[in-house]
């Protein structure tokens, strides 16, 4: 049955509009969590605040089992979904420099345009930054195309790379997400003692 | 400090779990809907090549990277990433309506640095999160949680890549946030 | 709050383990149609006349040939050690347990290629490997090793061989009795990967 648009049942032209529904509620999902505020992400890395594993993992566990049950019960065909290229060392590199930003910056494109939204004046600057990073890596990028299309793997996915089956991946995602969210429970109590001058 | 309404000192945000458990249920539905993911940064792009096509078009075209995004039939701006990222802003605008925390313009920033200076960190880090995702081949949304959850080794790289360095590197930056 | 969140741990755990079991008896695998198509267009899955009677000859274990032709043919002709699977029976009494035994090579045989390479089809969409057709079925057969063509006197030496070796064949299958010396002067390899065999002339 699924994926809906690539098989044809629902039209072309609800694409644009399905789009902002989907964005919608993926916006709505980021802010109610508290993501619209760079101090709850960053806590994650410091231990006084773990929302951005919680809410990530969960996602991540939710949406790997159900994909898994959808193929089951046929709804949906896993050959016919996307699958993200991998380039292998530019994917390294890009990580690390997003997790650069990522502590540097507080914020994630997502994340920062619902603090946009709600008016964070920090989320509005991170999207100029954003902005000015895209476009100086659009100038520059002759010098760099070798590297940018470098340890091309593919649209590979984890049972291509080593052969097992993608269930055992489901689970080992999920007792690893869920042994996490114990463990950063009794973390961000402790740390939160000690902290006595953080606000939201 | 802050605008935002709190109860009992705890800001109104819903049980992160369940947050969790309904971004999992989208990105499934997406999935089922779209055949592929969500993501965000992409939008920037689209925003980058638009200017750029705007204020420079022969520049632009010739450009090897923002040349494979120019059409003649539409603006890049038409696109799906697009679309998308301005249903963010408005969900995030609906959320922050209902939960209360909409305001005037204001800034997070930790107790040992300054409004200004978290501007500027917030520009730099940007800039380098936007660098990465063109490398990464989308961020944290796009690669690290829509890739990861289809089972994509270039989401699990990139997942890990984010979060590792995050973490290996907190502690140098840990004066501005706690 | 910490009694929910047990819950609802277990609960994630058990949806987790579920996706385990659940795929396990998942339909058995299909062939990507992608696959498909490439084993198909490519003549890899042919083996020729000469290859399969080199290899009746040496006594080739590993040879299992499936005559697919309905059962009065069958009866009429068949190659020697051919067992009889008509092309509406693949799936009844149990005629699948013939396919998929390891380092078997199953050869299929009609009249012509048609009914063999229908029938290749439905064994690769059924998942079996090692599954060949003998290119021209029963006629070429007749054609090159019941009735070998003595190839006209101006023909490369390759043409001679293989002819040389047809005549052991043809003494070999239709009882003459002293073919076997022959054919062994010839040494026909039999490499399933080449397109064409040296040996392939004919059909």
């Amino acid at each position: 049955m699924g994926p809906l648009i690539p098989n044809g049942i629902i039209g072309e032209g609800w694409d644009f509009v399905i789009a902002i529904l989907i964005g919608i509620a993926f916006g709505f999902i980021l802010e109610a969590s508290g993501f619209s505020s760079s101090r709850n992400l960053a806590g994650v890395f410091y231990g006084y605040n773990f929302v951005v594993l919680r809410v990530f993992f969960t996602a991540l566990i939710v949406a790997m089992v159900g994909l898994m049950y959808f193929d089951y019960f046929g709804w949906l065909d896993l050959s016919k979904i996307f699958i993200l290229p991998t380039y292998l060392g530019p994917m390294i590199v890009g990580g690390i420099i997003m997790g650069f930003g990522f502590i540097i910056g507080g914020y994630c494109p997502g994340t920062s345009f619902t603090g946009i939204a709600i008016g964070k004046l920090d989320a509005l600057f991170f999207t100029v930054g954003l902005y000015l990073g895209i476009m100086g890596f659009s100038l520059a990028f002759p010098l760099f195309e070798g590297f940018y299309n470098s340890g091309s793997m593919g649209n590979i996915t984890l049972t291509e790379l080593t052969g097992i089956p993608a269930p055992y991946f489901a689970m080992a995602f999920t007792v690893v997400a869920l042994a996490a969210f114990w463990g950063t429970m009794f973390i961000e109590k402790r740390v939160r003692k000690n902290m006595k001058q953080y606000k939201f | 400090m802050s605008t935002d309404k709190a109860v009992n000192g705890q800001p109104k945000y819903i049980n992160p779990y369940l947050g969790g458990v309904l971004l999992g249920l989208l990105i499934l539905a997406t999935v089922f809907v779209t055949g592929r993911g969500i993501g965000a940064s992409g939008a920037i792009k689209s925003a980058v090549v638009t200017t750029s096509n705007t204020v420079a078009p022969s520049a632009t075209q010739s450009n090897a990277y923002m040349g494979k995004f120019v059409s003649d039939d539409h603006s890049p701006m038409y696109t799906w990433l697009v679309f998308e990222s301005l249903g963010v802003l408005l969900g995030g605008l609906l959320s922050g309506l209902i939960f209360g925390r909409v305001g005037k313009f204001r800034t997070d920033n930790g107790p040992q640095i300054t409004s200004k200076k978290r501007w500027i960190l917030a520009i730099i880090g940007g800039a380098l999160f936007g660098l990465g995702s063109q490398f990464g081949r989308g961020c944290t949304s796009g690669a690290a949680l829509s890739g990861t959850a289809t089972f994509a080794l270039g989401g699990v790289i990139v997942m890990f890549g984010i979060f590792g360095t995050g973490y290996i590197i907190a502690y140098f930056f840990r004066k501005l946030w706690i | 709050m910490n009694r929910n969140y047990i819950f609802l741990t277990i609960l994630m755990l058990v949806l987790a383990g579920g996706t385990l079991f659940l795929s396990m008896n998942d339909e058995p695998d299909q062939i990507d149609p992608k696959v498909l198509l490439e084993e198909m267009i490519q003549p890899t899955r042919y083996v020729s006349t000469d290859q399969v009677a080199k290899m009746l000859i040496q006594g080739d274990p590993s040879l299992m040939l499936i005559d697919v032709r309905s059962e009065d043919d069958y009866s009429y002709y068949t190659l020697p050690g051919a067992v009889n699977i008509p092309l509406d029976s693949l799936l009844v009494n149990g005629n699948l347990s013939y396919l998929g035994m390891p380092g078997t090579k199953v050869v299929f045989v009609s009249n012509d290629d048609i009914k063999a390479d229908q029938m290749w089809v439905l064994t690769k969409r059924l998942g079996y490997n090692s599954t060949y057709v003998l290119k021209g079925g029963i006629n070429c057969w007749m054609q090159t090793i019941i009735e070998p063509q003595r190839p006209s006197d101006d023909a490369p030496a390759v043409d001679f061989e293989t002819y040389t070796f047809r005549k052991g064949a043809q003494m070999y299958f239709t009882g003459a009795g002293s073919g076997e010396s022959e054919a062994t002067k010839v040494d026909v390899e039999v490499r399933r990967r080449e397109k064409s065999n040296v040996a392939a002339g004919g059909c």
